[in-house]
């Protein structure tokens, strides 16, 4: 049973590897265990012993899980599943008879097939509308509803046809039945809340060595995949030592193109919607992305890692036969994988779990645009795979990597969280999960855009291309929508001055609590999407200062991150704009810097106006932006306030006037008459308060003034 | 004496322009040194010389009370006087005849505008006179770039046999400024987009871009001087319009002034140069300003044989031209997709391998940039009004962006509605509003006049800006007047001018 190879020297935990287990494992031996049974309805692995049904929860997976034992009569059992509402108990006894047990009270009844020629080959609970179990026979579907008052089974249908063996994953809740001589014609039915889909037959395809030879398709080369809720089948062609995978439709099956692989034997994982292919022979995994429509493989091929195993000579004597067996046994004879993630080593009586190490994977591919796009897919380990993008996104620009790879890597993280919040992911990613895992192979829209490309003969696929296939029907979510408003761009047509400066003094207000509520989403990261504001601090904003020299190709990378939010309708925060400006004019590039903001590239806002009259010491021009940035927010108090810095006491007072800006005091005024020493500019704001200014000749302001006026008339004269 | 001589001979001769040096021909007899230029040449030396004589005799005068600006104008009887010290010490001098039948009513500041266009654009092709001077100080060398620099740079004002230069009917034309195409947020971006792409094909030269849309500015890096200058002979002879007309005069500028005879002008004018004494001809003469020397190769490179063709492969040379702020000589090469013509300046300091390395950059502009020019070509094109884009119903104005050398006008096509008293009327505003912007510095003023003819003429001037507005047939009252420039001010100049 143990195998011997010598294999060890691959677990050593510093090892490079995309994949790996992480030790302890689940241990599922049982005394007089009779096999191991996977129920994937409800993630349970079951050893049944002779009287006894042993199961382990799998999911969530945790290594000390206890096990949960039900009694049943003794018997050969040939496969076991507890219904999906863990009511029921059903083993199958033999190929023409299967066993139920109701859990609560003990009571049981049997199920058999008419015929002798007809024998039963598998069954499968289900959650369809019109059934509850379905038994596969060599000649075609049974499908039973379950009757609790009658403790028995009622036949709802029969679907006719020859079956040499079949699959089936709950995942997809999809059975494909092989037949033909070759095992190659299938037929697949779907049976989901929806109801029974049938789909159209297809063959798949098989390579013969000579024309004679008629290879036949065994059922292990053949599996049943889910990812991004779309379902594919992968079929193994050891001649022409190729994966074939197609994808299902509702309406067609349409083949997808093929992956090369290096082992005869081929076993499939899916990890966070990533397939990995097992080359079990090579001992080694291939990661792909199918979510685009490349081929190539994520990364490398590199072997399976085993983590957290105990050091050697800490552990006792019992772990370290352990260690080194499982070492030993990698890829072993007895392993079997479980859809999704699960690998089963039946002869230890393990299970394992597939983990991803995105770390490793995005460390070794130097293409940082199309990491980052695998990276944005991942939803299992948000926070990790957020960082590593942030990360990402920062290194790029400060090892100054050519300027379009690093305006696809921004391009990516913007679409990628644009298309969260369209789908709401980005406030409620956990919620996301059930919904794309309901299986249903594609909306009939879809499925039909399929039909018309097929038969028209075009050989691209682009269906899916630019999102995740989940529903929109979220949108209703008020939560959403508040985001969505405080996110995207309502106003995509170019803002008119109206309209700008109308909005002007609430969108200061606006972007306060903003930035509040930012800070809040942080605790609890639920996707990998960006928003741009956390880009601009940990990115944009942290290297600006190590990219003091290369003001220009920070700035470049400034301009395409604008171009991207307004090509993906992402309102941005005014730091951005602030900080666009800071590097124009460190470069005293003043004249391209009017152009930004003659043209709103640089949304105006009072951020940008203040840093525009912070560097408007090197060039009185942007002093002019500036304050033609307040007069046009409508930010008349600071305007006034600027005007007087400048010695426009009249234009100031005159601006005042007639916009009824009444938070000025007249001492600023005032004040700012007397400093300049000429009793003229006094005399004039004097008279300007006096005469619009109710009350103010009562005013001790206007004494002192007045008197401070007599004091400097002399002065001129003499 | 000099005073009669001239008017004796200008009463043929329209127009004269001359250019000389204050420092040389110091000594009597040498006199005929300081002349740089002269038109026309075949003018006897002693007229020549009454008219520097007595152009030089007054700003003498008058420096001796304006030392910094001595003088700007003569206005005789007969002529104006226009005076423009280019360098120092290097002055150029403009003598046109009035006439009112001729509608030879000029602006002065119009005329002074035409003499610094031709030195900026001598500066950015030849560099400056005084080094050209230094170069060779026998003169020979400056007189030969000068002369045919200035005479092709004439051309364009030709018409027939006459020049026509802007008189009061450009009123609302400014000249030395840039025309800008409006765009939308994000065909903005776009277009950054691109100049950022551009960048980065020039990789670390340093280099410039600048971008117009038929002629109109649409991008720039260059400084607003360098972008006046550059966009000047963009819209001269670069642009598709240039191009289409094969070499003819009209532009978007200088609409009306069209002439098919401008190639056999412009070798009248050099022929009679050639019979000149002036030239210099053991020089080889860039012609920069020469008509249809340009044309779109099939790879959207613009190419001339201008500034000569390399020996042995018979590839042209890469123009060269200087900037005024950085003191480097650089490559020009222009890029023209439909509407679009891009023009690229690389220092030639930074291209080691000189034309080989314009290629290579040629190369990598065709294999990395050209999607996005067409994209933002598309763009653009897409999102323009047209000739008249820019024309506001009931209104003729001219707005003038001077911290920004930019400036907006009505179309030539509806300018030309407007009647001449209008125009008149205008000219004589204008004259006012730079009379009063030289004296006092000041930038603030407002002037609304009822012509004759019961037009309105508006002239306003905010903050280094300036608002010119005809209103014909409308209302009477003062009030009326002043709440349609509010409204236009409001509409189209950010309020910039609707303060009080």
């Amino acid at each position: 049973m143990f195998g011997n190879t010598s294999m060890v020297g691959f677990g050593g935990s510093g090892a490079l590897s995309h994949a790996y287990i992480h030790y302890p494992p689940l241990k599922c031996r049982y005394d007089g265990s009779r096999g191991l049974f996977y129920d994937d309805g409800n993630k349970l692995l079951i050893s049944p012993t002779s009287d006894q049904v042993v199961s382990w929860k799998v999911s969530p997976f945790t290594s000390d899980v206890a096990p949960i034992t039900d009694t049943i009569s003794e018997g050969p059992i040939l496969s076991v599943h507890y219904s999906l509402d863990l009511k029921l108990i059903a083993v199958q006894r033999s190929n023409h008879e299967i066993q139920f047990w109701v859990r609560e009270t003990g009571e049981t009844f049997t199920q058999k097939s008419k015929s002798d020629s007809d024998s039963i080959l598998g069954f499968f609970w289900t959650d369809c509308a019109v059934c509850d179990i379905v038994f596969v026979k060599t000649s075609g579907l049974d499908l039973y509803a379950y009757v609790p008052e009658l403790k028995s089974l009622e036949l709802v249908e029969t679907k006719k046809m020859n079956v040499s063996w079949y699959i089936y994953t709950h995942e997809s809740r999809l059975v494909l039945l092989a037949s033909g001589m070759q095992c190659k014609s299938f037929t697949g039915y779907q049976l989901s809340s929806a109801g029974v889909i049938r789909l159209p037959r297809f063959e798949m395809a098989m390579t013969k060595v000579d024309a004679n030879s008629k290879p036949v398709l065994a059922t292990e080369d053949v599996h049943i995949v889910t990812v991004y809720g779309r379902i594919y089948c992968l079929q193994v062609d050891r001649v022409a030592m190729l994966l074939h995978s197609y994808r299902f439709y509702r309406d067609a099956v349409i083949q997808q193109g093929s992956l090369p692989i290096y082992s005869s034997k081929i076993a499939v994982s899916v990890v966070d919607n990533v397939l990995l292919v097992h080359q079990v022979d090579a001992k080694v995994i291939l990661l792909y992305d199918i979510f685009a429509d490349s081929r190539t493989p994520v990364s490398a091929p590199l072997p399976l890692l085993i983590r957290g195993l105990p050091s050697r000579t800490n552990a006792q004597s019992s772990e370290t036969t352990l260690t080194s067996n499982t070492m030993a046994n990698l890829y072993g004879d007895d392993w079997i994988f479980l859809v999704p993630d699960l690998i089963c080593d039946v002869g230890n009586g393990f299970l394992w779990k597939v983990h991803l190490d995105l770390e490793a994977i995005s460390a070794s591919n130097s293409e940082v645009p199309s990491v980052l796009e695998f990276l944005q897919r991942r939803k299992l380990e948000p926070k990790k795979a957020k960082h590593l993008c942030l990360e990402l996104a920062r290194s790029v620009i400060i090892e100054r990597r050519p300027l379009p790879m690093v305006f696809r890597a921004i391009d990516v993280l913007l679409k990628s969280f644009a298309y969260s919040l369209k789908t709401g992911s980005y406030l409620k990613g956990g919620k996301m999960e059930k919904t794309t895992i309901s299986g249903v192979p594609e909306n009939s829209e879809s499925g039909k855009f399929v039909k018309n490309e097929s038969e028209s003969g075009v050989e691209s696929r682009t269906v899916h291309d630019s999102g995740f296939s989940t529903s929109d029907s979220e949108d209703n979510n008020p939560s959403i929508k508040k985001a969505k408003a405080k996110f995207l761009n309502t106003n995509s047509s170019g803002v008119n001055t109206e309209e700008a400066s109308g909005i002007g003094d609430h969108s200061v207000n606006e972007n306060q609590s903003l930035n509040a509520n930012v800070s809040e989403q942080e605790s609890q990261v639920t996707s990998a999407a960006i928003p741009p504001d956390e880009l601009y601090s940990f990115v944009l904003a942290s290297v600006e200062e190590e990219m003091i020299a290369d003001a220009s190709y920070l700035f470049a990378i400034i301009v395409e991150f604008i171009r991207s939010a307004s090509l993906e309708k992402i309102k941005l925060q005014p730091n951005i704009y602030v900080l666009a400006v800071r590097l124009l004019a460190r470069n005293e590039r003043y004249a391209e810097l009017g152009l930004f903001i003659m043209n709103k590239i640089i949304e105006p806002s009072k951020e940008v106006a203040l840093q525009l009259l912070e560097t408007s010491r090197q060039s009185i021009q942007t002093r002019k932006l500036g304050l033609d940035m307040m007069r046009q927010l409508m930010l008349h108090h600071d305007y006034i306030v600027l005007l007087v810095q400048d010695g426009c006491y009249l234009e100031a007072l005159r601006f005042a006037r007639k916009h009824k800006v009444s938070t000025v005091r007249p001492s600023l005024f005032l004040e700012a008459a007397y400093a300049s020493n000429d009793p003229q500019h006094l005399a004039a704001v004097l008279r300007f308060f006096r005469d619009f200014k109710p009350g103010f000749a009562t005013t001790s302001e206007h004494s002192t003034y007045i008197r401070a006026l007599a004091d400097m008339s002399p002065s001129i004269t003499s | 004496m000099g005073l009669s001589s001239a008017a004796t001979t200008t009463l043929s001769e329209p127009l004269k322009f001359c250019i000389f040096d204050l420092r040389r021909g110091q000594h009597e007899g040498e006199e005929l040194e300081k002349i740089l230029f002269f038109f026309p040449a075949d003018l006897p030396f002693p007229a020549q010389l009454s008219v520097v004589g007595l152009s030089e005799g007054l700003i003498t005068f008058t420096r001796i009370f304006s030392p910094e600006a001595a003088c700007e104008v003569i206005e005789a009887e007969m002529h104006s006087h226009v005076f423009f010290e280019a360098e120092p010490d290097i002055w150029m001098v403009m003598v046109v005849a009035k006439s009112k039948e001729t509608e030879a009513i000029w602006r002065i500041e119009a005329l002074r505008s035409v003499l610094k266009e031709i030195h900026s654009l001598f500066v950015m092709f030849h560099g400056s006179i005084r080094m050209l001077l230094d170069k060779e100080p026998g003169g020979g060398l400056i007189r030969g770039h000068l002369y045919t620099f200035i005479m092709d740079y004439l051309t364009d004002f030709l018409i027939g046999n006459k020049f026509l230069l802007p008189n009061f009917r450009d009123s609302l034309k400014e000249r030395g400024t840039v025309q800008m195409l409006t765009v939308g947020r994000e065909a903005a971006i776009e277009v950054q987009s691109l100049v950022g792409a551009l960048d980065s094909c020039m990789a670390n030269t340093l280099g410039y871009s600048v971008i117009l849309f038929q002629d109109l500015l649409v991008s720039t890096t260059l400084t607003p001087d360098d972008t006046v200058n550059l966009f000047t002979y963009g819209t001269l002879r670069l642009t598709p319009r240039m191009l289409s007309s094969g070499g003819s005069t009209w532009s978007y500028l200088r609409k009306g002034s069209a002439s098919s005879h401008a190639e056999s002008a412009s070798d009248r004018l050099h022929g009679l140069q050639d019979a000149s004494s002036v030239r210099g001809d053991n020089y080889q003469i860039v012609r920069p300003l020469q008509h249809g020397k340009w044309s779109k190769g099939k790879d959207g490179f613009l190419v001339t044989d201008i500034w000569g063709v390399e020996v042995g492969n018979l590839v042209p040379t890469t123009p060269t031209i200087w900037l005024q702020q950085i003191e480097h000589k650089m490559y020009l090469c222009a890029y023209q997709h439909k509407g679009l013509t891009i023009i690229l300046l690389i220092p030639v300091t930074s291209m080691l391998n000189g034309e080989e390395g314009i290629s290579m950059l040629k190369q990598q502009l065709l294999e990395n940039v050209s999607s996005k020019i067409y994209k933002v070509e598309e763009k653009l094109s897409k999102g323009w009004g047209g000739e008249n884009a820019y024309h506001v119903k009931g209104y003729r104005y001219l707005l003038v962006d001077s911290d920004r050398n930019l400036s907006r006008a009505s179309p030539s096509g509806k300018v030309t509605t407007l009647t001449k008293e209008s125009l008149l009327t205008l000219n004589k505003v204008r004259e006012d509003v730079d009379l009063e912007r030289n004296r006092t510095k000041a930038d603030d003023l407002e002037i609304c006049i009822r012509a004759k003819n019961n037009s309105w003429v508006i002239a306003q001037a905010a903050r280094g800006k300036q608002l010119y507005i005809v209103l014909e047939k409308a209302n009477e009252t003062l009030l009326y007047a002043s709440e349609a420039v509010e409204k236009f001010s409001d509409r189209y100049c950010n309020g910039a001018f609707s303060l009080d």
